[in-house]
């Protein structure tokens, strides 16, 4: 379904034979992808992942401003360094959530995953230590803590 | 409504222009990389949503919209792969001389 949505946002066309031809191939490929098991439901999960978007988008915003400065400052106060974090997440799906979400704040980068150990680079002394705070960890603990664990 | 868009796409412009700025001024690779992803995660984000401030509600927004989700996943990819890709052929990353 979210294919086809897709489709007709990409061919901005609603003759037939367009919507047609989407709707095949849309259909054709969710098949072949399924595993034929369509529709899972796992709403609640999406439902926390959608709740904790704006507070990791708030978290962007800081850091952004934060590198900003550090950019900007004319004597280039940097001191990088690569940390090592053990995360004691147990699902594969929340250690690749905690892994864009720290490389998506600017300042941070995920360098390295090992199932549940990360290697992270960082810009500064405040942005490491941001990191082993283990603050977003804990908000995706959370949220991944009613799941199955399979890692 | 377009003092809003020019307001934002200002916005994102100096996130962009801090992130060149940046890419001059540091020193290797992997910091290098944070200052890419600043123009990923804030300046593109302003500028498209100061675009589709200017465009209105309709079939374009939508469009950005869907760009913009694409961006916000494909964005840390792309940075952990390049900078995998470093660390693993063995670039050392640049630390302060006093320390």
């Amino acid at each position: 379904m979210a294919l086809f949505v897709f489709w007709v946002l990409i061919s901005a066309s609603f003759e037939w034979i367009h919507l047609g031809l989407g709707l095949v191939f849309s259909f054709a490929v969710a098949w072949i992808n399924s595993g034929h098991s369509l529709f899972v439901p796992k709403f609640r999960l999406w439902l926390r992942i959608l709740l904790y978007l704006p507070w990791l988008f708030y978290k962007i915003i800081e850091s952004s401003l934060y590198l900003s400065k550090l950019i900007l400052h004319p004597a280039l106060p940097i001191d990088p360094q690569l940390v090592s974090v053990d995360s004691k997440l147990r699902h594969h799906a929340a250690v690749v959530l905690l892994g864009n979400s720290i490389t998506l704040t600017p300042g941070t980068i995920t360098v390295e995953v090992d199932s549940n150990k990360l290697i992270v680079h960082a810009m500064d002394k405040v942005l490491s230590e941001d990191i082993e705070s283990k603050q977003i960890e804990s908000k995706i603990a959370d949220i991944f803590k009613d799941e199955e664990p399979d890692l | 409504m377009d003092i809003l868009s020019i307001i934002f796409i200002v916005a994102g412009l100096f996130f962009m222009i801090v992130a060149a700025i940046g890419v001059v001024r540091l020193p290797d690779v992997f910091s290098r990389s944070h200052a890419v992803s600043l123009t990923d995660s804030l300046g593109a984000f302003l500028m498209l949503v100061g675009i589709a401030f200017h465009e209105g509600l309709g079939k374009n927004t939508l469009k950005i919209l869907v760009v913009l989700a694409l961006l916000y996943i494909l964005n840390p990819v792309i940075a952990h792969a390049t900078i995998r890709a470093a660390f693993r052929s063995g670039v050392k990353p640049w630390q302060k001389k006093s320390s």
